[in-house]
């Protein structure tokens, strides 16, 4: 099958040229690391409150969901840069003259993306449980959260994919990427609990997608198998997907033709 | 020989609307070594990405090896390779794994691969650098690299959107020297888009003059000059005062001689062939006893040619001057 192989491909040279610049996989760690060690740290007296956290959580336990969820942000809305630079350096039209499979360039950038947000999401959650998180529902509680947060990556990167296409530049992409993440991360239950937000930011969470994502996520590691949560949050990764991607479809169609 | 490229009105009109390729017929044989020369903006790159399938055509009539460039674009992908403007070669890759990327991208089994890369390295003088960075390159060594990345798959048809441009000189003449190996000893056909005048008449077998849109003369470079007509040979004396009266009646008689005129060097003659007149002239005015003190011959230039269709000479960042041939003083000496 020339889809498969020719997406390995494309998969085996962004990963090669991820591994070769480490510096950008430091500085897209280096947040989700600063939250996890210095963020919890700051609020770590939260759970003397009663109420506030679930009974016998710590703030390092809670909020490591909405830390592992910030990374996979983070990296997938870097994604659109890698296509803004094929584009500028005529990369994409080298690939494009060859019989190479032309799905196979989407894929290949999108299943990269997948695999570093669960590269990534597992040093995060290494370190984590260093310092005292545990995943409560063990080693395939931990590839749900691996499946959850690549299949969010893969929906997010749709977005920066769709930008980068669209505006052929990697500072709008930046800026924009920068732009969404913070007040959807902030407008959820990624980093405080839900009884403690005010009224208005829980009915806007409401349809926040990051809310059922981390919601979820939270769930696998710090309550168990609770399908009632993990199900809906698969259910609105995939809508966030399916615009997202189709987004990205047509921009490339645009691009290719 | 067979045409492997053929192209009949061809037009290209952008969503903007302006017409970037208006009505354009040419046709390339297999084989050959083939140009577009033009300034930029003239069309030359807007025909390549229709000629290699990246780009859709307005209208008109495009085959590449006897494909249809929009129905059969898959089947022209699998023999073409094309080296854009832009120098593209991953820098985060090896020059190795550059070219065995390239390699996969034709579907090519892992031990041909290997192969040819190593021919592909040698070809381009980079068995050195093979394992280092693209990005460690200098500009020259990407551009070859580039050029081996296109050429792996063993094409039938090389597409050269100005492959020298921004390029030093001694950059510029390997790349030249590889890619006239490559016509010659592998029979690779050469489609290449120019600006600089000595490029497309060094290398070009045939081409065509492209301006706004349109093909304003089309030819070989010697057949294209020779239709500018004269060319010049100024001639000064060591007594030009004295000696310019007989030496222009000893010239006036010659056979293809159209003009004489003074000039700042003394006489300026415009012949047809005026390499073979060079020798009658010295003869005749050394049988005189006039002293001559030196002879020079230029041949029109294609930027000539420019000239005469469009009005206009080519400008580039350098200027290639036509090229000319000096002969020395010495030869009313002797005796």
């Amino acid at each position: 099958m020339t889809l498969l192989s020719d997406t390995r491909y494309i998969f085996i040279r962004y990963l090669t040229k991820l591994v070769r610049t480490p510096i950008l996989l430091f500085f897209s760690l280096f947040q989700p690391i600063l939250f996890l060690v210095l963020f919890t740290q700051l609020l770590s007296r939260l759970s003397s409150f009663p109420g506030i956290l679930p009974a016998g959580v710590s703030y390092l336990e809670f909020a490591a969901a909405g830390i592992v969820m910030q990374n996979a942000f983070g990296s997938a809305l870097q994604s659109g840069n890698s296509i803004v630079a094929d584009i500028d350096s005529g990369f994409l039209q080298k690939m494009l003259v060859t019989p190479l499979s032309r799905p196979a360039i989407l894929l290949g950038r999108l299943s990269s993306d997948a695999f570093r947000v669960v590269i990534q999401t597992a040093i995060i959650l290494v370190l984590a449980y260093a310092l005292g998180a545990h995943v409560t529902t063990g080693v395939i509680g931990i590839l749900l959260i691996f499946f959850t947060l690549a299949f969010f990556g893969l929906a997010w990167s749709g977005i920066s994919l769709a930008l980068g296409m669209k505006t052929r530049s990697s500072e709008t992409v930046f800026a924009i990427g920068g732009v969404i993440t913070f007040p959807l991360l902030f407008l959820s239950p990624a980093l405080f609990p839900i009884s403690f937000l005010p009224t208005w930011v829980k009915d806007v969470s409401m349809f926040n997608p990051v809310s059922y994502c981390v919601t979820a996520t939270r769930a696998l590691m710090i309550n168990g198998y609770i399908w009632s949560t993990i199900l809906p949050a698969w259910g609105v990764i995939g809508l966030v997907a399916v615009v997202t991607l189709s987004a990205t479809l047509y921009q490339f169609r645009k691009v290719v033709s | 020989m067979s045409d492997i490229v053929t192209v009949k009105n061809l037009v290209e009109v952008y969503s903007d609307g302006t017409k970037a390729v208006d009505d354009i017929s040419f046709s390339v044989q297999e084989g050959e070594f083939f140009g577009f020369l033009g300034p930029n903006g003239a069309g030359k790159s807007t025909t390549i990405k229709i000629l290699t399938t990246l780009l859709r055509k307005t209208s008109g009539t495009v085959t590449v090896a006897g494909y249809d460039v929009e129905k059969q674009a898959a089947d022209i992908r699998k023999i073409i390779c094309v080296q854009s403007q832009e120098t593209t070669v991953d820098g985060d890759l090896t020059g190795r794994e550059n070219i065995t990327l390239q390699g996969h991208f034709h579907q090519m089994k892992g031990d041909e691969i290997k192969k040819r890369v190593n021919e592909l390295l040698g070809l381009v003088g980079l068995e050195e650098a093979a394992d280092r960075r693209g990005r460690n390159y200098s500009g020259g060594m990407k551009k070859r690299l580039d050029l081996a990345t296109a050429l792996v798959h063993k094409p039938k048809i090389l597409f050269l959107d100005e492959p020298t441009t921004g390029l030093d000189p001694q950059s510029r003449a390997a790349i030249w020297s590889y890619l006239e190996k490559l016509n010659k000893e592998e029979g690779i056909t050469i489609f290449l888009t120019t600006q600089y005048l000595e490029e497309a008449d060094k290398l070009c077998k045939r081409l065509s003059i492209i301006d706004s849109g349109k093909i304003v003369a089309s030819g070989s470079p010697i057949e294209l000059k020779r239709q500018i007509g004269a060319d010049s040979i100024r001639i000064s004396l060591e007594n030009c005062q004295k000696d310019s009266p007989n030496a222009k009646e000893l010239i006036k008689t010659m056979t293809g001689v159209t003009e004489i005129i003074d000039s700042e060097e003394c006489l300026t003659v415009y012949a047809k062939n005026a390499g073979l007149l060079i020798a009658d002239i010295v003869r005749a005015l050394d049988s005189s006893d006039i002293r001559i003190a030196s002879v020079t011959f230029s041949s029109p230039s294609l930027d000539d040619v420019f000239m005469k269709h469009t009005g206009r000479r080519i400008r580039t960042e350098e200027l290639v001057k036509a090229p000319s041939a000096m002969y020395g003083g010495r030869f009313g000496g002797r005796r």
